[in-house]
């Protein structure tokens, strides 16, 4: 049950990486509540996808605390969490309307999953999502046959119907054009704004994060800092802008 | 050239190609293999007589098997036509409905199993304990097998369908893990984050993701089954195997057993060619992927309309 006025998702004083390793990332401290949309840049290979992981619950914190949803991230309540990886995540040669739907197993009785059996909520649910990111006309094609904006969408369909109060979304703008990026901008507003939920999404471009974020951390050498904030070594990691020499 | 500077140039050519002396020490070993099993050319020529002997008797095939009445078939065939309770259609109409049964009770038992085995998919003492029992159940072939169940129930179609089905069990979850543990692994994490428990991680993300695999390792096994079918026939199995061990034993009547060979041939021939060009659908050309009716399971119509 997650408490109101607490921040859905909180890292404190953590160690992120992976077991054995040196960590990626130290000292992370960062919040994210309810209705915000948080932006997480850096470099290729910094370690923005594994911290995300880590706040998905699938990678422990080597040292100190995250916190989702007020649980213990591995202990979340069931559908609290809803993941965008950067590859989407789709069942693949599978229609829109079947990866829709999944988003509604996390709520979904015994019964019905046992027996494959939907209640009349949950295809409302799916269908008013799909209706939502303008893939009607596509319910029954199959995902693999969309373009990378549409299947994009299908992603936000899912965790729409999820509705999850922590969205973690791992370069869910990827490379689209610029107006297909709008449009996905404009679907994480409205989940942030209408449903309440609180997103952290991943993204290598720093110009664009910041336009529709309400606000960026960035990861630099082994430190995660709000976006503006120089960090303590400038040496350890490459600059974001090429800075004039002179 | 003397015999020591040949021997030295055969050795440096054997040492610097390493494909020369990988060669050299598989010839060794065939020859000692087949020294230890005391095989000599003698026996082959020797067969080679046989080999003529048996052709004289079983040629030209009698295709009187497609014809005559079979009496004695079990189960009693009551149709009014010949043909069709002739030996040869009884026994391959049998010998495709056991492979029919036995590929559909192998799939419906293997599946369960195979997500347990896969370790992307069960904790790694599950994985590995279902592997050790889908490996116990490849150890028997089918004739072993049918073997067993004709001691157990006795002559007849039972024992081949539970004969099948076991070897199907065994030897298609082990096709099937691997599918599973090749799927990409984001859908699985999507899940996962979710909280959804390993089952439904399995039943709605992993064997949606590997289904077109799985028809087309179920359709392989179909095949696998038919030919098999006139294997386990032998040990009273049923199938068109009981039907040519009736004409090998006693009668030794090889004519009509060649007939049957000839029918069971162009029978596999046929669902050989009909099963690729089904699985065709499956497996070949990204773009052309044809979805399995999975979604017509989880959503109804409304939804999809």
């Amino acid at each position: 049950m997650v408490v109101e006025g607490l921040p859905r998702l909180r890292f404190s004083k953590a160690s992120i990486g992976f077991v054995g390793d040196t960590p990626l990332i130290v000292d992370v401290e960062m919040t994210v509540n309810a209705g915000e949309i948080v932006g997480l840049t850096g470099r290729s290979g910094i370690g923005k996808t594994t911290l995300l992981r880590t706040a998905a619950g699938l990678i422990s914190t080597l040292s100190g605390t995250v916190e989702c949803c007020c649980t213990e991230s591995t202990r979340a309540e069931r559908g609290a969490i809803g993941l965008i990886p950067q590859r989407l995540g789709l069942v693949q040669h599978q229609s829109v309307g079947y990866n829709v739907i999944l988003g509604a197993l996390a709520k979904a009785s015994l019964l019905q999953t046992a027996l494959s059996l939907p209640n009349r909520a949950m295809r409302d649910a799916t269908r008013d999502a799909i209706e939502a990111v303008g893939l009607s006309d596509k319910t029954l094609e199959s995902v693999n046959r969309l373009s990378g904006g549409q299947q994009r969408r299908v992603a936000i369909a899912r965790a729409m119907v999820q509705n999850p109060q922590l969205l973690l979304a791992d370069e869910c703008l990827g490379e689209l054009d610029a107006e297909t990026a709008r449009e996905i901008i404009d679907l994480l507003r409205s989940l942030a704004r209408d449903h309440g939920m609180a997103i952290l999404v991943v993204d290598h471009n720093p110009v664009r994060v910041r336009t529709f974020c309400d606000r960026v951390f960035q990861l630099r050498g082994h430190s995660l800092i709000p976006f503006d904030e120089e960090p303590a070594d400038r040496g350890s990691t490459l600059p974001l802008v090429k800075e004039d020499s002179a | 050239m003397s015999d020591t500077t040949f021997q030295a140039r055969l050795m440096q050519l054997v040492t610097r190609r390493p494909v020369l002396r990988i060669g050299l020490i598989i010839v060794v070993l065939l020859i000692l293999i087949i020294n230890h099993l005391g095989i000599t050319l003698w026996k082959l020529v020797e067969g080679a007589g046989n080999l003529k002997r048996l052709g004289a008797e079983a040629l030209p095939p009698d295709f009187s098997v497609l014809t005559e009445r079979a009496g004695w078939a079990y189960p009693a065939c009551t149709y009014e036509s010949d043909f069709l309770c002739s030996p040869a259609v009884i026994g391959m109409t049998q010998t495709i409905e056991i492979a029919i049964l036995a590929t559909v009770f192998g799939m419906i038992l293997s599946l369960p199993l195979a997500a347990m085995a896969a370790t992307n998919l069960s904790p790694p003492w599950l994985a590995q304990s279902t592997r050790q029992v889908l490996a116990a159940m490849r150890v028997l072939p089918s004739l072993i097998w049918a073997l067993i169940f004709v001691i157990v129930v006795g002559i007849g179609p039972l024992a081949g369908v539970l004969a099948m089905t076991m070897y199907t069990v065994g030897y298609l979850g082990k096709l099937q893990y691997e599918a599973l543990e090749g799927v990409s692994k984001e859908p699985l994490e999507v899940a996962r984050t979710m909280g959804l428990p390993r089952w439904q991680v399995a039943r709605f993300f992993a064997i949606p993701e590997a289904s077109n695999a799985l028809l087309s390792q179920m359709l392989f096994m179909f095949e696998y089954n038919v030919r098999h079918g006139s294997v386990i026939g032998l040990v009273g199995a049923g199938g068109i195997g009981w039907y040519m061990n009736h004409y090998l034993s006693p009668f030794q009547q090889y004519d009509k057993v060649l007939a049957l060979i000839i029918v069971l041939y162009f029978v596999v021939v046929a669902i050989d060619q009909i099963s690729l060009r089904v699985r065709r659908n499956f497996i070949d050309g990204d773009a052309e992927y044809r979805k399995p009716r999975w979604r017509d399971v989880l959503i109804t119509r409304d939804v999809q309309g």
